[in-house]
């Protein structure tokens, strides 16, 4: 035990002499976290929906990355055979290297919560739930480290293997691109990978209803991990002149890649992948977001002052959050049809119609937030639509109390979370970032109605 | 005195290659003993047996009187060994390396004594990254003694180091034998061997093809002597080869090699077949046979590359 702590402990001291490990381990994930910030800085609570995504990326790196880059470098040293001359066997060095790989990408974890909480987020609904959340992340990602370090034959192969598992799952995996601004068939692949189930049981346990509520996220986490680790244990190489390719044994690789098919495959049938498409959309009627009703005639009593009081200072329209097209920019021709369906069907749309004005313009401003939420292409060319209808709508004055109003009670009433009924796919899931959406084209709005210059 | 290392009819195959084809030594205590062969011969494979890196297709590999196919770990506890070229994390230093692997033994010595047995007390706190060749091996050898070992096995380990250097390395193998260790080495360095072995194996096409005292090997060759002469210009192998007492002629170009058991009659002979040939002579070399010369001999290393010397 004695040479597995000092083992341990040397791992971990090296770990930090190494620049390059403390960049990659330590910095990237930081500037991930300032980034988001950033682009997400007019969300309430600073980056509180985003910690899922975040974590992921830290433990994916250190993991996918840190953990191979360092097996397969000692192993083309001939550390892993020097080792293998001592009486400690090899599991025993394997294991220390992964607890040591678990204590590093804890404590990137638990810099970026530091960070997150020195930025102003407020503290996670489940902190001890995101702890085991986090374990099981970590779990499922340094086995998917061990196949790697195992599958490749030296450091420039970990990084070519790494990227293609690293990549995809940011990408169409659910890591770093919402769900729900992906395509349908994209969201089926997203099943089979794991960065999506680690997003779900870190961000149920930061915003959600913690373990409970994220149950077959975190089996299916320990089933990949269970699986890598199996096959990483019976296809580890101590020597650099055991090539995989002539190694006995691959097949040990089928179970790594059962865990993920038979993952993907149990959540397909039991319909956890909910896909808003044309055919078969979430629900027939728009989801509504559980909120008190919005109070009738009092948004009437609205002055000039309180307009002239309300802050003007909203996102670039050419940024992330609520662009805004141009006058005399056309709608790019993969989103034409979109945008056109929505200018005809806005007239009859029922949400549109339905209830008293500040909920008719608040369901019509959901037009413009829930695709912004969403990141969909068609997203900055929706707002001038709906800003169009509204004006050929309400009077002026009317409008501009309707919108003030809003911007001063933005948690009032309900929102939408999907647009099925105007042709436009995806849900937005979290309600409070249509409000916050609906907020700020609100005030875009009145900044346009009223002629005012805004930031 | 007692064998430390007793192998017998040691095989290994890798698919349908026989890397190593009975082979069979022993090494007694208190003795330097060279495993000598060219590359491809099973040497590694026969070390790699006898470490338990690999494992043995039949035969017995017995290691301080134990089983080493059958308690490989217990094997490991009595023996230290420096690989060839052994490197190390970039940034873990002599010191905690030297902790590091004494940890992994029951018994061990402290790295303060090993640093100054080593010369390496200086450079304790020093990058593996920052230390000369020389610093590395010596660190290697510290390595390999850090859970006092009863067998010391060194696997070429002058290999890529530069004169100086080498000879340290040579002082410090010739003090493990004054303080009465075991030393198994291998070698591609013939002169190297010759000076350090008490005895030698040399193993060519996974066989041992000759074992015993480096002396006695070269007497065996007693009465045969080299001769190396090169010319202006190429001479015809044929013709050369039927002068009297030529043997083991070989023919490169302008330089040829051969070996002869009556130098004066053989030479007389070859004076009067240049002048016949009208071959202008640069250079003419006549020599006791070596070490290499034996090895050269054992293993037909003929049609390979010929071992080289430090």
């Amino acid at each position: 035990m004695s040479g597995l702590r000092q083992h341990l402990r040397q791992s971990l001291l090296l770990h930090f002499r190494n620049k390059m490990a403390l960049i990659y381990g330590y910095l990237f994930p930081l500037i991930f976290l300032v980034a988001f910030w950033v682009l997400y800085r007019h969300e309430k609570i600073p980056l509180i929906r985003h910690m899922g995504e975040l974590l992921t990326v830290s433990v994916l790196g250190g993991a996918c990355f840190g953990l191979p880059t360092t097996m397969v470098s000692e192993r083309e040293r001939g550390v892993w055979r020097r080792y293998r001359l001592t009486p400690v066997p090899t599991w025993a060095f394997v294991t220390s290297t992964v607890v040591a790989r678990y204590l590093i990408v804890l404590s990137a974890g638990a810099l970026q919560l530091a960070l997150a909480f020195a930025i102003g987020m407020t503290m996670p609904a489940h902190p001890f739930d995101l702890w085991v959340a986090f374990t099981a992340v970590s779990f499922a990602f340094i086995g998917l480290g061990l196949v790697i370090a195992t599958l490749a034959d030296n450091v420039p192969a970990v990084q070519a293997l790494g990227q293609c598992i690293f990549l995809p799952m940011l990408i169409i995996g659910g890591v770093a691109v919402q769900l729900a601004s992906l395509p349908p068939w994209a969201q089926h692949v997203s099943a089979f990978f794991p960065g999506r189930y680690a997003v779900e049981a870190l961000q149920g346990s930061v915003t959600g209803g913690g373990l409970v509520a994220t149950r077959f996220s975190l089996l299916a986490l320990v089933l990949i991990g269970a699986a890598g680790c199996l096959a990483g244990a019976k296809l580890f190489r101590w020597d650099a002149a055991q090539r995989f390719a002539l190694r006995v044994g691959k097949l040990w690789l089928v179970p790594a890649l059962a865990a993920w098919m038979a993952v993907g495959l149990i959540a397909e049938w039991r319909g956890r992948i909910a896909v808003a498409t044309d055919d078969a959309p979430v629900s027939a009627t728009p989801k509504i977001a559980e909120a008190p009703p919005a109070p009738l005639p009092l948004w009437m009593k609205i002055t000039a002052k309180d307009v002239t009081a309300l802050d003007f200072n909203v996102p670039s329209d050419g940024g992330v959050v609520s662009p805004f097209a141009a006058p005399d920019e056309e709608a790019a021709d993969y989103t034409k049809d979109e945008v056109e369906g929505v200018r005809n069907g806005l007239s009859t749309w029922k949400p549109g119609l339905e209830g008293d004005d500040v909920q008719r313009v608040r369901n019509l401003l959901c037009v413009a937030a829930v695709p912004d939420a969403i990141q969909q292409p068609v997203e900055r060319y929706l707002p001038p639509v709906v800003l169009q209808h509204l004006e050929a709508t309400y009077p002026k004055d009317k409008l501009i109390k309707i919108l003030t109003w809003i911007v001063l009670h933005p948690d009032d009433g309900t929102v939408l979370d999907s647009l099925p009924d105007l042709g436009l796919q995806g849900t937005a899931g979290d309600p409070s970032v249509v409000r916050e959406r609906s907020y700020l084209y609100a005030i875009k709005f009145i900044i346009r109605i009223t002629g005012r210059a805004g930031r | 005195m007692a064998d430390k290392v007793v192998v017998r009819d040691l095989r290994k195959s890798y698919g349908a290659t026989a890397a190593v084809r009975g082979v069979s030594f022993a090494i007694q205590a208190g003795e330097i003993f060279g495993l000598l062969g060219p590359n491809g011969a099973g040497k590694t494979s026969t070390l790699e047996c006898l470490l338990g890196l690999r494992e043995a297709d039949s035969g017995d590999v017995e290691v301080c009187g134990l089983d080493a196919r059958k308690f490989p770990r217990e094997v490991k506890q009595k023996i230290g060994v420096a690989l060839q070229s052994t490197s190390l994390q970039d940034k873990i230093t002599p010191q905690e390396a030297l902790r590091l692997f004494g940890s992994f033994y029951p018994r061990r010595a402290t790295p303060e004594r090993l640093l100054e047995r080593f010369t390496l007390t200086e450079k304790a706190d020093a990058p593996f990254d920052s230390l000369s060749g020389g610093q590395r091996q010596r660190l290697a050898l510290a390595l390999a003694f850090v859970n006092e070992p009863e067998l010391v096995i060194l696997d070429e380990p002058t290999t890529g180091l530069d004169p100086q250097a080498r000879r340290e390395l040579h002082d410090e193998i010739r003090r493990m034998k004054r303080d009465g260790y075991t030393v198994l080495i291998t070698t591609h360095y013939l002169e190297e061997a010759e000076q350090l072995c008490d005895r030698i194996a040399i193993i060519d096409q996974g066989k041992i093809v000759a074992t015993g005292a480096p002396r006695e090997l070269i007497a065996q060759s007693a009465g045969q002597q080299s001769v190396a002469l090169v010319t202006a210009a190429p001479l015809a192998a044929d013709a050369l080869g039927r002068v009297a007492g030529v043997t083991e002629l070989r023919c490169d170009g302008v330089e040829a090699h051969f070996r002869t058991g009556n130098a004066t009659q053989t030479l007389a002979a070859l004076m009067a077949f240049l002048v016949e040939q009208r071959a202008e002579v640069v250079d003419l070399q006549v020599r006791k046979a070596s070490l290499e010369d034996v090895f050269l001999k054992l293993t037909h290393a003929e049609s390979a590359a010929p071992a080289s010397t430090p």
